[in-house]
């Protein structure tokens, strides 16, 4: 095993183990040792079986589905826990992502000024960027879930959408901003000098050694971390909250709104919180979004790829569920990317109906992801994976109502 | 042959059953009243005749034809009309639209001549046929929801308590109408909380309870049966 | 509620709000409603009157608004009764405007081109194109309430699900859209001069912005006779007033859904078209207008046409005017604010009526 292929390994590793946590079943002591065994064995294997493009491939798979999976869970404590219909993710989804930016990023200086304009650039580290960028969402989404929240499922829906294409006119033209229509360039990657040569000072010089043969395209081993991490907490903090009181709670309003109003104020504002928690978690999927393109810009944040598929993403995981968030996202993630491979493979065929086509394929793909999302309404609006009922440890698995 | 005959039928929503076993039957030109205390499930059986809810088991037969599983909108075309209880008229049309849409399934040419007929029952209307009817007192929305239901010479009309809500004056004046109707024709299937009134101008009646049919006869005769009277009629 | 509403009128109501909760009530009110929307466009023109725009300008700004809101009204008026018929906001109606446009488009390019008929800048071509249009983008409307809405109205689906079907109908439509005509602006009639004339009052206006008012204001008292004069139309009203009364009067509740979709989708195309001429055609086309229709749409009053119309013209006057002293890219963000405060005084909207 070359050494490049080795520390490749090293990096998969964890990210492999919390897959292992999160899916293996069984009590906590023995799902942690079966989980490392099989992190080991198939961070030690994957190198070896797959070449080196398609392992990269893969990973940057992961990472990107692990991002979207760190937004639909962020929807998930909206919708799946408390019933609020958010069309607008993006909004909150691309205040994370600029804020992020914003933070982290240097002030252009001298003639850059001219190209670039922002409205400060602050070189906070990473994380500081993504708590504020989570921080910022949740107080953009208090100050709008206040009149909106009180509204009917129906308008809910429809001002959020509003509020996600507001966001995205004002990042679009606002050029003080966030450099208006023109990309914001330059988000620092966390730890990017691992990959540089020479590698980061304070790195111990045999770990450095070990790193070497690793170069900046194989920065997203390590990115997948970064994300895996994040999610976990994500995914850990959603767990408890569910099956907290609070979360019970919100979940009676979501099934009995008129009922559980009886005490009217103390439930709105429980519903308040659950918005703000979900935009919370957006906005931190907006920054570690951000970090990871480099370079953003108005037109990712469309409802296409920032609302609507992850909305998709949550429905055919299964609402309410936040394994089945998690699932969701790789899943449709994985339509979404295979279905390029195939009209790819296609577009010969496709040739032959018009000229036209091949160019077009990649709206094929929208209309595959909105077919999937037809399908889940009609067939199986609960999901894959359904809402566990299971909200108490004193409740034993045949208490479970169907 | 009775005009009308449910036969054995049980129905409820979801897990619950609310009818069991339910049988009776109205004949031509009848009037029938079906009384019973809260929750009994006399407006099911309205709902179920209706075709707003499918009998699980039993079958509803109207002039001689199973009508259990037909659309309301096929019964309608049968003959027989009904009028709920509550949000039973259309508030944002006028009163004459009302009527026409009592009428839908009529030939063009004949509605102006049937809403004349609806007219002659309630005068009141034809005063106010250009006002929305939302903006009509409780015992004038009466008036506009039998009307609706009378439009079509339906030989059966069903009506869910038809003086709830109202004041004992504009009771009076329903009930004369509600005699009025039946004398010109169509037979009624009346469900009342005002049994006594009710069931002094019907035919005959049924006490209906937890879903079951209990007592059935004339209309005087129930008034004077003493285990009736002590357990339904509150007295 | 429904105790209320049979209640005679001759029992005595009694009022025991407190001062606070009869001020809130004022508050919301729908006259408060009328005249915020009123103080809006007012401050609105002084706004622009401060950045220097000329008293002439804001007439034709305004005049630009009503026509502007011609076309959103045409959009509007089928969205709303769908909304009303049907119960949920169907986020697929952009798509139907676009498909609309270009179909138009498609047709009238298969049509020999006659001259253009001044002061327009389009032929006879395109309005035969546009009354073609018609059937198709309804047969189109009708192929996916056959494939998708009428299942769950079926089952009686929540309203979400019915509104992420919506959804996922307008990702679905938008793409065939691009699939077919690709993602190129278009125009209509490329190159062709489309002067602007002086009318009195030093009000500048193109032919074709002229030809849109007309039109739209035809199509739509063509609509608001056909809802209050044929029984079509009375019992998509009535429908959408009382949908199981409806049922229970005997009117075949799918055959209006059918005549619902077939009106909503006949005049997205109008609105289309019209939209296509006073701009370009592209694929989002649809979906910039759906927020402006949206907010015209609860504005009026769900399932309510006139109110469609009214809430159309006071946005499309607003979005225009707003671009007087601020960058004209926020119209629709102009219409999300008000519609915004629509929600906040009054979500039953100018013309709207209490859920029963």
């Amino acid at each position: 095993m070359q050494q490049i292929d080795l520390a490749r390994s090293a990096f998969l590793f964890l990210p492999l183990f919390l897959l292992g946590l999160l899916i293996l079943p069984g009590r906590a002591a023995l799902r942690i040792i079966a989980a490392l065994v099989l992190a080991a064995l198939i961070g030690w294997g994957l190198p070896q079986m797959l070449d080196r493009g398609t392992l990269t491939y893969l990973v940057s798979f992961s990472t990107m589905a692990g991002i979207y999976a760190i937004l639909s869970l962020g929807l998930n404590s909206q919708w799946g826990l408390a019933g609020h219909v958010n069309f607008g993710v993006a909004g909150f989804f691309a205040v994370g992502a600029f804020t992020s930016a914003l933070f982290t990023t240097t002030m252009p200086e001298g003639a850059l000024a001219a190209y670039s304009q922002q409205a400060f650039g602050l070189q906070w580290p990473f994380l500081g960027g993504v708590i504020m960028a989570g921080i910022l969402a949740a107080i953009v989404g208090f100050f709008i879930s206040i009149p909106v929240l009180r509204l009917r499922t129906d308008f809910l829906a429809i001002a959020t959408l509003g509020i996600a294409e507001v966001i995205r006119f004002i990042f679009q033209n606002e050029r003080w901003l966030a450099n208006g229509p023109q990309p914001m360039r330059g988000i620092p990657r966390p730890l990017d000098c691992l990959f540089k040569d020479p590698a980061c000072s304070w790195l111990p010089p045999g770990a450095a050694e070990f790193l070497e043969p690793l170069s900046p395209r194989d920065y997203v081993f390590f990115y997948l971390i970064v994300v895996s991490l994040i999610l976990a907490v994500v995914f850990i903090a959603l767990e408890r909250i569910s099956r907290s009181p609070w979360g019970r709670m919100l979940r009676a309003v979501r099934d009995e709104e008129n009922s559980a109003s009886m005490n009217g104020k103390n439930v709105f504002w429980r519903r308040i919180e659950s918005f703000v928690v979900g935009c919370f978690i957006m906005g931190v999927g907006g920054a570690v979004y951000a970090h990871y393109v480099v370079s953003i810009d108005y037109s990712h944040f469309n409802p296409l790829f920032a609302t609507f598929i992850i909305w998709v993403m949550l429905m055919l995981g299964g609402s309410g569920n936040n394994k089945g968030a998690i699932l969701g996202a790789f899943a449709v993630w994985g339509v979404w990317s295979g279905a390029a491979f195939m009209i790819d493979i296609a577009s010969p065929a496709l040739q032959l109906i018009s000229d036209d086509l091949p160019t077009r394929g990649a709206y094929l793909r929208w209309m595959l992801v909105a077919l999937l999302l037809g399908v889940i309404v009609l067939y199986r609006p609960q999901g894959i994976l359904s809402e566990r009922k299971k909200v108490s440890d004193f409740m034993t698995d045949d208490d479970e109502p169907q | 042959m009775a005009l009308l005959e449910v036969r054995n039928v049980t129905a409820g929503y979801g897990d619950t059953e609310i009818l069991r076993d339910v049988s009776m039957e109205v004949g031509e030109g009848e009037m029938v009243t079906i009384i019973g205390p809260n929750g009994a499930g006399k407006s099911t059986v309205m709902k179920t005749i209706f075709g707003l809810l499918h009998p699980r088991t039993g079958s509803v037969h109207f002039n001689d034809e199973d009508i259990s599983a037909l659309q309301p909108y096929q019964i309608v075309e049968r003959g027989m009309c009904y009028v709920p209880q509550v949000s039973n008229i259309f508030t944002e049309l006028t009163v004459s639209e009302n009527l026409e849409m009592g009428a839908f399934l009529a030939k063009k040419a004949d509605i102006e001549a049937r809403k004349e007929r609806i007219y002659e029952y309630f005068p009141r209307l034809k005063e106010r046929r250009h006002q929305r009817a939302g903006k009509m007192s409780g015992g004038e929305r009466q008036m506009v929801a039998m009307g609706s239901a009378l439009m079509l010479d339906p030989k059966l009309v069903l009506m869910d308590e038809p003086s709830a809500g109202l004041s004992p004056k504009m009771v009076g004046v329903i009930f004369e109408q509600i005699e009025k109707i039946n004398k010109a024709g169509p037979a009624i299937l009346i469900v009342e909380q005002n049994a006594q009134l009710s069931l002094q101008m019907s035919d005959r009646g049924y006490v209906l309870a937890s879903g079951e049919n209990r007592f059935e006869g004339t209309g005087q005769g129930l008034l004077d049966d003493p285990e009736v009277g002590r357990l339904y009629l509150g007295g | 509620m429904s105790m209320h509403d049979v209640a005679d009128d001759t029992a005595p109501r009694h009022d025991d709000r407190t001062g606070r909760e009869r001020i809130l009530a004022a508050l919301r009110s729908r006259i408060t409603l009328a005249t915020a929307l009123a103080l809006t466009l007012v401050v609105f023109w002084l706004l622009g009157y401060r950045q220097g725009a000329s008293g002439s300008d804001l007439l034709s700004l305004t005049i630009w608004g009503v026509m502007l809101g011609g076309i959103i009204a045409l959009g509007a008026i089928g969205l709303t009764l769908v909304y009303g018929v049907l119960k949920f906001p169907n986020f697929a109606h952009g798509e139907l405007v676009t498909f609309g446009t270009y179909g138009t488009f498609t047709i009238a390019a298969l049509l020999p081109t006659g001259a253009a008929l001044r002061p327009f800048s389009f032929g006879w071509e395109l309005m035969v194109g546009m009354i073609l249009t018609m059937p198709l983008v309804t047969l189109v409307a009708l192929a996916v309430d056959r494939v998708l809405f009428r299942p769950l109205r079926a089952r009686g689906a929540e309203l979400v699900l019915l509104a992420m079907a919506s959804l996922a109908a307008s990702f679905f439509l938008r793409s065939v859209i691009y699939l077919i005509w690709g993602s190129d602006f278009m125009f209509f009639y490329p190159g062709r001069a489309n002067p602007i004339l002086t009318l009195p009052l030093n009000i500048r206006i193109q032919g074709d912005q002229i030809f849109v008012l007309v039109l739209a204001a035809i199509l739509v008292a063509l609509t608001w006779i056909l809802l209050s004069r044929t029984r079509m139309g009375k019992a998509m009203r009535a429908t959408a007033n009382n949908p199981d009364l409806a049922q229970v009067r005997g009117i075949n509740t799918e055959r209006v859904i059918a005549a619902t979709w077939a009106l909503g989708a006949s005049l997205a195309v109008a609105g289309g078209v019209m939209y296509g001429l006073a701009s370009q055609l592209r694929p989002e086309m649809g979906w910039f207008l759906l927020l402006p229709m949206f907010a015209a749409v609860i504005m009026g009053g769900i399932g309510s046409p006139v109110g469609a119309i009214v809430g159309a013209i006071i946005i499309g006057i607003a979005q225009q005017v707003s671009s007087s002293f601020i960058n004209p890219a926020y119209g629709p963000g102009v219409s999300f604010i008000l519609m915004v405060v629509v929600l906040v005084l009054q979500p039953m909207g100018l013309f709207g009526q209490k859920g029963d």
